[in-house]
């Protein structure tokens, strides 16, 4: 068996993303400095045991 | 609570709007540097800086010097109190 080492080399294991950001509707600013965003769609508060749309959990305690 | 600096309604109102104007002037300016020809974002960040300006201008000529680079009056006001991070936000 192959060591991690040698595999590593020729294989990506993950890739990340970031898609391009197209600016839409914004928060007012006393909305965006409680928020910590001025973008609602960076908007992503931890719940804690909240899940997403697909039943996954957004918080790891 | 112990230790809470005192400042007046006015001051605290506008020292609280220039923390959000300046966290404003933030976003747009890391939102443009990767898109620099959304005019609608440079619109929006200009709005802020001219209102950022003249809110820093206003609370400075008020209550002292809140950057250093300022113009002060006689005594050098900048070591004033309060600084930001001595205010209780938790009335708003």
């Amino acid at each position: 068996m192959k060591n991690m080492d040698e595999i590593s080399r020729n294989m990506e294991l993950a890739r990340a993303y970031v898609p391009f950001q197209i600016m839409n509707q914004v928060f007012n600013q006393k909305e965006a400095l409680r928020r910590g965003t001025l973008f609602p769609e960076l908007y992503k508060p931890y719940t804690p045991n909240c899940r997403d749309e697909n039943g996954r959990r957004n918080y790891y305690e | 609570m112990e230790g809470e600096i005192i400042m007046s309604r006015e001051q605290l109102n506008l020292l609280l709007e220039i923390m959000e104007v300046s966290f404003v002037l933030d976003e747009t300016a890391l939102y443009l540097n990767i898109h620099p020809n959304d005019e609608r974002a440079l619109r929006l960040h200009n709005d802020a800086a001219s209102q950022y300006a003249q809110l820093m201008d206003m609370y400075q000529a008020r209550y002292g010097l809140l950057r250093n680079e300022g113009i002060s009056r006689f005594p050098w006001s900048y070591i004033d109190d309060p600084w930001p991070w001595d205010v209780n936000f938790n009335n708003f």
